[in-house]
């Protein structure tokens, strides 16, 4: 819909403005189109959420790109360049693009594919087509990277350490430059401002641990004899060698003050880069990536490391939400393509910072409570017309008001609602004995899925209460505002940043929750009823 | 020279009004007491809306607007789809889609001109398949609404003025454009343009569409057939 009026919404100040914004003048430092014509990128990670809107933006606004080299990994039986074609290029971001442009065989003309994998030397690329490349690759973009919050320890280092050090040799090969998509909760457990900067040796509490110092080398070491002793299992741990890969890596990560492994290994991933010689690069760090803003569509959504969780669980009814007064430091993804290319932009030019957050707080922060208000208006709008499932249930979630509450009120509420269907439990147990399995095992079945469900609910919520409740942070956006005014006029009609614009209300109610209704509920609610299957009853 | 199709909204396309409209909203505050509470505010209000309506439409919608002091605009906006579910859809009228559906086809660009309010617009433009809109906005000071609404209030001989200024902007030729309303409040909108319908009239704009022979469409009746400029421009 498009409202013919004279009127601009101001997220910031709450009001409506009269007169037509004033566009962005760029100083023509950086010519994006001309960096993008005559230079060559090599993209790792084009399979993932923000990847594939990436390469969308190159192609789609780019047409004047000559080359591009895309890294793909293979998976199972699937060589990597058959799974561009067929998954990626077919994807729902890719797909009206390859279209446009006049489909596959245009495109192979552009792009060249080779298969490789981060975590192998020289990113698992063959050597001849590393030769092949020398010279010819002018900036490796990679956004390849293990983004689960909490998976075995192994799994993280594989990719987010050591991958990072076939990066870094690759890109060091190849002569080339190097834009790095890393992750601004790198700053770990931490409140306030938080600046744009990379230090080696930085870890989150080092203000707390006077004397300790972090040394990415030392962790190394650390891992490897953690992983050898988890593997061969000297202390005789009973749970399985994969949770306590997990469980290691992320009380690793709290002794540092990371809120998790993905963080921890992600900034070892960037000392790395930052400590290496010569080495021309930015380090860029989204916040929270979400839905699409506009491109390629509106809502556009695949992320399941997003709030995406947290949105379908308000959609389900949940009423109780533990959060800060402050800011959610989220990013539509493709102010985050945008960000990406401006910067892969500046460091073709040498015009780059070594680190840009990608992060809207610090113009225009969308307050936590706010968020909380529209879960519950979103519970309201798909109980009231269910006409499946537990009227009474449906008439809650569709009536009481979500509620920001404490953690402590959340930890009680939890304990009442374990004791409320213990209490049920009991009951199910005794009335199976006197009336017999027949006509209360549905009953119990019910009550078992309720408490998966609700066993699942808490998980997700905990994983979230650091950014949410823990900690409030606002990311400093000041490097990739300066580089979007380095830009030439032409450049800032195809890139764009402007988070400042966002109208909050507008994104999260129209666009946001209806592309995680749209494209995540129905994975999800598939991979629940996988998981749900091969749990045990 | 391209050619548009303006559409009025409460009464035309639905049976609504921006009183029921408000009513939602009021009776959706985040507890009982405060629905309670708006509620009865809106419903005592009707007589002097009533009146005032058949007054002046433009002192009706001021001060129909005031209903919506203190309301934050996550809530306007976050409850609109809702709104259109439980209130606006039922109301649409049979014929509304297929009239929309057929000015589209025969290349007129589809334009909803209403004084109700934006976020309460969105659902049913979307609905509606129409890209473009002329509507009321509210004043809102830090994301709370004032009760006033943003100059120019749309209404009466201001929708007139919205749609020749649009006119002159994307090049639309009014003489060869429609427009279609049920109130004699948009006479002026209707003048406006070379073919004015008068959809749903109500008795006074029935009496003026006689008088100036304008033909009149009933969309409540799903019977009613479409104006002569409609149904020879589709044979072609």
């Amino acid at each position: 819909m498009k409202p013919l009026t004279t009127w601009r919404w101001n997220p910031v100040q709450g009001e409506y403005e009269s007169g037509d914004a004033v566009p962005l003048q760029g100083t023509g430092e950086i010519f994006a189109i001309d960096a993008f014509s005559h230079k060559t990128m090599l993209l790792l990670g084009c399979t993932g959420f923000v990847g594939k809107v990436l390469l969308a933006m190159v192609l789609d606004r780019f047409p004047e790109l000559r080359h591009l080299v895309v890294q793909v990994r293979r998976r199972r039986n699937l060589p990597g360049e058959e799974r561009f074609y067929t998954e990626i290029l077919r994807s729902p971001p890719l797909r009206p693009i390859v279209e446009r442009l006049g489909g596959e065989p245009i495109l192979r003309k552009k792009v060249q594919v080779v298969e490789g994998d981060l975590d192998q030397p020289l990113c698992g690329i063959r050597v001849e087509a590393v030769r092949q490349l020398e010279r010819k690759v002018d900036v490796v973009v990679n956004l390849a990277g293990v983004v689960d919050f909490d998976p075995p320890v192994n799994e993280s280092f594989d990719t987010n350490v050591y991958g990072t050090r076939h990066l870094i040799e690759l890109v060091q090969l190849l002569n080339a430059k190097l834009v790095h998509v890393s992750t601004s909760y790198v700053a770990g457990k931490k409140n306030g401002r938080i600046t744009e900067d990379v230090s080696v040796g930085y870890f989150p509490v080092r203000d707390a641990r006077d004397g300790r110092h972090f040394s990415v080398d030392e962790e190394i070491e650390w891992y490897e004899t953690f992983l050898s002793e988890t593997r061969e299992n000297r202390g005789g741990d009973p749970r399985p060698v994969r949770e306590r890969l997990r469980a290691g890596g992320m009380n690793r990560a709290e002794f540092w003050g990371w809120t998790n492994t993905y963080t921890y290994t992600k900034s070892m991933g960037e000392q790395l880069i930052a400590r290496t010689p010569g080495l021309t690069y930015s380090i860029v760090r989204p916040a929270i990536v979400e839905s699409s803003l506009h491109f390629p569509f509106a809502g556009w959504n695949e992320g399941f490391t997003t709030s995406a969780p947290l949105v379908l669980m308000g959609g389900e009814g949940v009423k109780g939400w533990p959060v800060s007064n402050g800011p959610l430091e989220i990013i539509p993804v493709d102010l985050v393509a945008s960000g990406i290319l401006i910067i892969t932009a500046a460091v073709l030019c040498g015009k780059n910072q070594p680190v840009y957050h990608l992060a809207s707080a610090d113009e225009n922060p969308i307050l936590l409570p706010r968020l909380v208000a529209f879960l519950g208006m979103n519970s309201r709008y798909k109980h009231k017309h269910k006409k499946s499932g537990n009227r009474l249930a449906n008439l809650w979630k569709a009536y009481v008001e979500t509620q920001v509450i404490t953690v402590e009120s959340l930890q009680a509420r939890r304990a009442r609602l374990r004791r409320g269907l213990d209490v049920i439990h009991a009951a199910l147990t005794l009335g199976k004995t006197i009336l017999g399995p027949d006509r209360v095992s549905p009953y119990l079945k019910s009550l078992r899925d309720t408490r998966r469900q609700i066993r699942q609910q808490e998980v997700t919520l905990d994983k979230f209460l650091p950014f949410m409740f823990h900690n409030s942070f606002i990311f400093e956006t000041r490097n990739i505002r300066d580089a979007a005014r380095m830009l030439t006029k032409e450049d800032l009609k195809r890139l764009e940043w402007d988070p400042k614009t966002i109208d909050w209300a507008d994104y999260w109610v129209n666009i946001h929750t209806k592309g995680i209704e749209k494209w995540i509920r129905p994975v999800f609610t598939g991979k629940e009823k996988r998981d749900s299957q091969h749990s045990p009853p | 020279m391209n050619k548009a199709a303006f559409y009025d909204l409460d009464g035309t396309l639905l049976s609504c009004n921006l009183v029921t409209m408000h009513a939602y909203y009021a009776r959706n505050d985040r507890s009982l007491l405060k629905s309670a509470y708006q509620l009865t505010k809106v419903l005592l209000s009707v007589p002097l809306l009533f009146g005032l309506d058949l007054y002046s439409r433009s002192l009706f919608n001021v001060f129909s607007f005031r209903a919506y002091r203190g309301m934050h605009r996550d809530r306007l906006i976050g409850l609109a789809d809702d709104l259109f579910e439980v209130t606006l859809k039922p109301s649409i009228f049979p014929q509304a889609q297929a009239l929309i559906h057929t000015t589209y086809e025969l290349g007129y660009r589809n334009v909803l001109v209403t004084g109700t309010l934006d976020f309460t617009i969105r659902p049913i433009a979307l609905h509606f398949g129409i890209e473009e809109v002329i509507c009321n906005r509210l004043e809102f000071k830090n994301h709370v609404a004032t009760g006033r609404v943003l100059a120019p209030l749309l209404a009466e001989n201001e929708k007139a003025r919205s749609i020749h200024e649009y006119a002159v902007r994307e090049g639309i030729d009014l003489a060869q454009s429609c427009a279609f309303s049920d109130s004699s409040a948009d006479v002026p909108m209707l003048s406006s343009v070379g073919f004015p319908v008068a959809t749903n009239p109500t008795r006074r704009l029935r009496r003026i569409a006689l008088e100036k022979n304008w033909p009149i469409l009933e969309l409540r009746e799903s019977s009613s057939k479409f104006p002569p400029f409609l149904r020879a421009a589709k044979a072609h």
